[in-house]
């Protein structure tokens, strides 16, 4: 109010209303100290008022909250009140409005809007809710705070490079991937959680490598490749590499429980129910470029209640170079590296309940559940083109699952109908050939229940076991020629899970948490049982990533006694067994995919008798060595403990008069010291028993 | 080898026994009724009656001529062993945890348990005294101090006790003083048994933290360990060769799922110098509780939870076989 009046007369007024009340109470007129009337003072404000003109308001304050909304339709004041009612209606979402300014010029309004909120919260959210909002065909509101427009003036003119950062050298990320003899490493978390050691499976047993206390708070995982291993902590995660296991990224996530790494080992995605301290909003969400640390994008949790919080929620495609993710009626697909959604909008696809990436095209598979009448759709969509591939209709499903084919030659529909009874489930599999033109497909019938299904990894082959237990089969299926052959079934089978070695044509068939706990070793190109073999109680079953050897693992997650991880060959030997107190987790360290390109391993595949040979002197050489050091260490305790047995015989011949005394002077030394006193006695020994029946009395 | 089940035991057996020259194999069980059988068919010659309790311990003076039980019934006996008749019982304010006779028999000692606010006791008889005598030697182990004792063992020539307690210490004690000498705590959880070897220098002893652990008796210096992965319940040192055998298995309340197809109830067969394990014996159905030699070092017998005692002879092929060094 001060500035609007001019200061000089506020003053000469307050004056003379002064001059008019004098007070007289009864004293002596005081000396009149007032000013004469004209005078004018000729300070100024700013000396008198330091502080109250300090606190003057400026044109700065109180416009945080304040909003700028342009491309709003130019209209005459006839159609502003309903503008107006419009506009209030839109903006009043976001908090409560202070007031509103609509400039007008000629008559009609600007374009442009003012908008004031009684806090900034609501100016926040409305730039960040309503920038975009498309008020009609040819309108799309455009939002700004108006703080911005000054931040943005106030860019300096000179730009100062950023500083340079040290370049952090984490070593060689693939030093393991040159072990000499290709052993491979593996991570294992035992003593119920308080040690993780990495060991190297070599030849003559494993080895360890690292090994670190309380390294992980909870579990680890391997990076898709395998260059890193994430460790969890109440704080976030931790990436570790290369040949000594540094820390090489830290992830600040508080109370982060699962991640997903992206397959080109680029981006880490983690997940937190935990609220972020000191952050209104609940980052559930979070994607990290892994080679700087940023965060790339967060994303609220958004499990609206549907019943798949399976994670990951994000699927990444083959590349990495996109991300999906699937809320109710929408599938979202970001592009990396900007993380903006592909085209600007999600997908509509009402009803989706569950999508996969193919593992060798950027392409998306997703079904859709049966609704009013509406069949069941299972579609095959290409990205980015959003071109539908394949859309096949399916009647009377109970329920659907997809599974690809590792190299994205197929896609298996397993599809569950009830049978006429409406009680039990019978499958059905539809095999997508995606390679051939216009994707066929093929039925394969089944009449009972599907408990496990696989592909094989390298090879057209999958097996899935049926039936109920305890009689569970499983039947081995070849996709030759376009065509869908079934190769054997086998019966009576105790299994529950099928594992196939990474290298194809070998596959486990394993019965895990479970009484009979048999393990089968198959070889697929024959159909035959190498071996069975039995691991009580066995919980997990580890391939390695070469295919060479399996580990059969009792954790203590599972199972509190009896922990151990066993390792097997492929065809199914058991060649060691290591007890480990309170082994929890046991994990192999993954290749990253072969370099080599086909001709080249034909041409190993070739010559490898020649290679076969070095590779069987090496082992003999490094068996008669281990036996030798065997050996030498059994000589040296051989040798230490009869010194200390001379010692003893000393010491019991010295103190033999004293074992005399004690036994009335009779030799007790040796067993038959003292025969002359033995007796004889005649013991009868029963030889055999015969029963006679004398007669049948009847 | 052929082994011959002996079934004469209602309930679990505690602990099994040879007597010196090896004829003679004592078995007493939770059932109060201590057996003796000959070793040479498994035919059992009788039975002692008066306990009535469960017997925890056994032993036989070195002659056969006496046997002395300790029994949970607050009692221990001491018995003729060729009639079965009772000589002497000698009454105690806790139950008889383990009893010996000294190497000379004129000796015994038995140890009691922690019951009813008594502590556990350590006494030391003279047989050819009344039963109402004066013990030789009388203490009390202080169980704030020191854990209770499991068993014991007379030294070699009755110089000092030998005792296994309840947190893993073995412990010396002076006879004629009671004070305890010299302690060692390589174990860390109770110690089940311990045995001497036949020179009586070196003492083996067997543990729940799923050890065995050899010592040398005189000084407790801890020589060998032998690990499995079930609780070790009786470990025997065998008179003729450098082996130990152990026997074990998860107690009864704390078996969720065992299958004897997967035989945790052997006999384990270590190498008592490289402490590597070379056979294993199956064929009880419950936890083996006690082990004995034979003192000719040509069998041994086990003792299990489901009350049988089996008597195995070794092949020449046992008595042949050698670790490779």
């Amino acid at each position: 109010m001060v500035a609007n009046m001019d200061d000089e007369e506020q003053w000469e007024d307050v004056k003379s209303r002064k001059k008019r009340v004098e007070i007289t109470n009864g004293f002596e007129e005081e000396p009149d100290f007032s000013d004469p009337d004209d005078y004018v003072d000729d300070i100024s404000d700013s000396e008198l008022l330091p502080d109250l003109l300090e606190k003057r308001p400026k044109e700065a304050d109180g416009i945080d909250a304040v909003i700028v909304v342009d491309n709003v339709p130019m209209v005459g004041a006839d159609r502003l009140p309903k503008l107006k009612t419009v506009i209030s209606k839109i903006f009043s979402k976001f908090g409560p409005i202070h007031s509103d300014y609509y400039p007008e010029k000629d008559g009609k309004t600007v374009g442009y809007i003012f908008i004031e909120y009684e806090m900034f919260q609501g100016a926040r959210d409305a730039v960040k809710g309503a920038d975009l909002y498309k008020l009609d065909r040819s309108h799309t509101l455009r939002l700004n705070l108006f703080s911005d427009f000054d931040k943005y003036k106030n860019v300096k003119e000179e730009w100062t490079p950023p500083e340079r950062q040290p370049f952090k050298d984490v070593g060689n990320l693939h030093y393991y991937l040159e072990e000499e003899d290709c052993s491979d490493q593996f991570s294992i978390i035992y003593e119920g959680g308080q040690k993780t050691a990495i060991l190297l499976n070599s030849t003559s047993g494993p080895s360890v490598v690292e090994e670190r206390p309380r390294w992980t708070e909870t579990y680890t995982r391997w990076s898709p490749k395998g260059s890193y291993l994430a460790t969890f902590h109440g704080k976030g995660i931790a990436l570790w590499g290369g040949e000594k296991f540094k820390q090489i990224q830290r992830f600040a996530h508080p109370g982060v429980q699962l991640i997903d790494f992206s397959p080109c080992e680029r981006y880490l995605v983690t997940f937190s129910p935990m609220p972020e301290p000191g952050n209104d909003e609940m980052q559930a969400v979070i994607i990290w470029e892994i080679f700087t640390g940023a965060k790339k994008r967060t994303f609220q949790a958004d499990m609206s209640g549907d019943d798949d919080r399976q994670w990951p929620i994000f699927k990444w495609s083959h590349d990495g170079k996109y991300l999906a993710r699937k809320a109710k009626g929408v599938l979202s697909v970001y592009e990396t590296p900007s993380m903006g959604l592909l085209d600007k909008k999600s997908i509509a696809i009402d009803g989706i309940s569950e999508f996969f990436w193919s593992p060798a095209d950027n392409m998306l598979a997703f079904w859709i559940a049966e609704r009013n009448e509406i069949p069941a759709r299972v579609i095959i969509l290409s990205i980015p083109s959003r071109k539908e591939v394949r859309v096949k209709n399916l009647f009377n499903v109970a329920d659907i699952r997809l599974n690809w084919h590792k190299q994205g030659k197929f896609l298996c529909v397993k599809v569950d109908r009830y049978n006429k009874a409406k009680k039990a489930n019978i499958s059905n599999f539809e095999i997508f050939h995606i390679q051939e033109k216009q994707v066929p497909v093929d039925i394969v019938e089944l009449k009972e229940q599907v408990n496990a299904f696989a592909w094989e990894p390298t090879g057209n082959k999958f097996c899935c076991l049926h039936g109920e237990s305890p009689r569970i089969s499983a039947t081995f299926y070849e996709i030759k020629g376009g065509k869908v052959e079934c190769l054997e079934t086998m019966e009576r089978k105790q299994a529950s899970h099928i594992f196939w070695s990474p290298a194809g044509q070998f596959v486990l068939l394993a019965g895990l948490n479970s009484a009979t706990s048999q393990l089968e070793f198959i070889d697929t190109s024959d159909m035959s049982v190498m071996n069975t073999g039995e691991h009580l109680m066995v919980s997990d079953i580890e391939w390695d990533p070469t295919g060479r050897y399996l580990v059969s693992i009792v954790s203590w997650w599972a199972h509190k006694i009896d922990n151990a991880y066993w390792v097997w060959s492929f065809q199914g030997r058991l060649l060691r067994k290591h007890p480990t107190e309170q082994l929890c987790q046991l994990l192999w360290r993954p290749r990253p995919p072969t370099l080599l390109n086909h001709s080249q391993i034909k041409k190993i595949r070739k010559e490898h008798k020649s290679y076969s040979k070095i590779f069987e002197a090496k082992d003999r050489q490094l068996q008669n060595r281990a036996s030798k050091e065997i050996i030498e260490k059994r000589r040296h305790l051989m040798e230490r403990y009869l010194s200390y047995r001379r010692q003893c015989r000393e010491v019991y011949l010295e103190t033999t008069p004293y074992r005399r005394e004690l036994r009335n002077g009779v030799n007790t030394d040796e067993v038959d010291s003292h025969a002359e006193d033995w007796d004889e006695v005649t013991v009868e020994i029963l030889l055999e028993e015969e029963d006679i029946v004398l007669s049948d009395k009847e | 080898m052929k082994p011959l089940m002996l079934q004469g035991h209602e309930r679990s057996i505690t602990q099994i026994k040879y007597n010196r020259e090896g004829d003679l194999l004592f078995s007493v069980a939770k059932d109060s009724t201590p057996n003796v059988w000959y070793t040479i068919n498994g035919e059992r010659l009788g039975t002692y009656d008066g306990h009535r309790g469960t017997v925890w311990s056994v032993d036989v003076n070195w002659d056969s001529t006496k046997l002395l039980t300790g029994a949970a019934d607050l009692s221990s006996r001491l018995w003729d062993c060729e009639t079965g008749a009772v000589i002497n019982v000698y009454e105690t304010k806790s139950s008889v945890r383990s009893c010996n006779f000294s190497f000379c028999g004129n000796l015994f000692n038995y140890t009691t348990d922690r019951q009813m606010k008594h502590e556990p006791r350590i006494c030391v008889f003279d047989i050819r005294e009344p039963a109402d005598a004066e013990p030789a030697l009388s203490f009390v182990v202080d169980t704030k101090e020191m854990s209770k004792p499991m068993c014991s063992l007379w030294g070699a020539l009755n110089e000092y006790l030998i005792t296994g307690h309840d947190d893993g210490t073995i412990s010396h004690w002076d006879l004629k003083t009671g004070q305890l000498l010299h302690s060692v705590k390589e174990h860390t959880m109770l110690i089940k048994d311990m045995q001497l070897s036949s020179d009586q220098m070196m003492l083996v002893t067997a543990s729940k933290d799923k050890t065995a652990k050899l010592y040398d008796a005189p000084t407790l210096e801890h020589l060998k360990t032998y690990k499995t992965d079930r609780p070790v319940n009786s470990a025997a040192i065998s008179p003729i060769r450098d082996h130990v055998v152990l026997g074990g298995g998860q107690e009864a309340m704390e078996v969720t799922t065992t299958s004897t197809k997967v035989g945790k109830f052997d006999a384990k067969f270590f190498h008592l110098v490289f402490e590597e394990e070379f056979g294993r014996v199956k064929g009880h159905f419950g936890p083996i509780n006690s082990l004995a030699f034979h003192p000719n070092g040509k069998s041994y017998s086990s003792g299990g939870e489901d009350g049988f005692v089996r008597m195995h002879e070794f092949d020449q092929s046992y008595l042949d076989f050698e670790f490779e060094c």
